[in-house]
């Protein structure tokens, strides 16, 4: 059996758009598919989609020459324009390599939103999720800068 | 309305029972013997605990004091590795609000004839209603409830 590990990552970013807009960034599949994907070459396909507490989503994030990482999604906690709470697994060639609860905080700023994301993580692979969900969710966040540029 | 808040805290409780592995974990795993151990205080109204333990299924159970808020628990399992650990997801809500969002990990380790049970509980706990302290000392009562259960 692998090795257990838990760590919690936070990380912020400040946009300039709306709590709503930025919400909607999260809350629309096809926005998602455009900024979670963490750089070229790497795509996202959603299996399912279904974006309300209790509901759940399973997508696939596709890179050539790798197995692909699969992330099932249970939401648990949704306030437009304010936070989503989600719980996420992750299977890298059909093996399991992490689970992890997943906080999104919006608070409006003067003409800006900031942004709070933290990540919760119990990984079965040492090291190697921790770094993945940096580099991933890093990534994602920057991207998610480019939705609100004109 | 509700001042939106998220506190997030990590806490960790090791507990030694002088039983193996394979029966701290079934206590887990079978509904009936979980049951037994996972509810609230004595004086509480009975609980209806639901369990489907297998990865992907729910489970559920709910209470609270005679006349007072119902306080109700809802989890989802992601990893099983059979009588060494258990991850799973769960929610509590106090009637109808929602007070926290949680990870919660059980691992099983042999330490002699007995069994160290590692519990890491990663929370997130919402609106300023519930926190990780009284989180901490619920389920410290519900591994003295264990302990209980696993001596009988």
């Amino acid at each position: 059996m692998t090795k257990l590990a838990h760590t919690t990552i936070v990380m912020e970013r400040t946009y300039n758009a709306s709590a709503a807009r930025v919400f909607a960034a999260w809350a629309d599949v096809e926005a998602r598919k455009r900024w979670s994907a963490p750089a070229d070459g790497i795509r996202i396909e959603y299996e399912e989609a279904d974006f309300r507490e209790g509901g759940r989503d399973v997508s696939r994030c596709i890179e050539p020459g790798n197995a692909d990482y699969v992330a099932t999604v249970t939401y648990i906690d949704i306030r437009k324009d304010e936070r989503i709470v989600f719980a996420e697994d992750v299977t890298h060639g059909g093996k399991r390599v992490s689970a992890a609860l997943i906080s999104m905080a919006l608070t409006p700023q003067v003409s800006a939103t900031h942004l709070a994301l933290t990540l919760q993580i119990a990984s079965f692979d040492e090291a190697g999720m921790e770094q993945g969900y940096q580099f991933g969710w890093n990534a994602a966040l920057d991207n998610l800068a480019k939705e609100f540029a004109q | 309305m509700t001042k939106r808040s998220v506190t997030h805290a990590t806490f960790v409780i090791e507990r030694d029972y002088a039983h193996p592995p394979a029966k701290v974990f079934a206590a887990f795993a079978h509904p009936a013997s979980k049951a037994k151990w996972f509810v609230g205080p004595e004086n509480w109204d009975k609980s209806n605990h639901k369990l489907d333990f297998r990865v992907g299924g729910k489970e559920s159970v709910s209470g609270g004091p005679p006349g007072g808020a119902v306080h109700y628990y809802n989890a989802e399992i992601w990893e099983i590795t059979q009588n060494e650990r258990i991850v799973s997801s769960y929610e509590m809500h106090m009637n109808e609000k929602r007070t926290s969002v949680s990870l919660a990990t059980m691992e099983f380790k042999p330490n002699g004839a007995g069994t160290k049970l590692v519990l890491t509980e990663q929370g997130a706990f919402l609106d300023g209603i519930d926190n990780a302290a009284e989180r901490e000392r619920g389920t410290n009562e519900l591994l003295n409830q264990l302990a209980t259960y696993l001596n009988t």
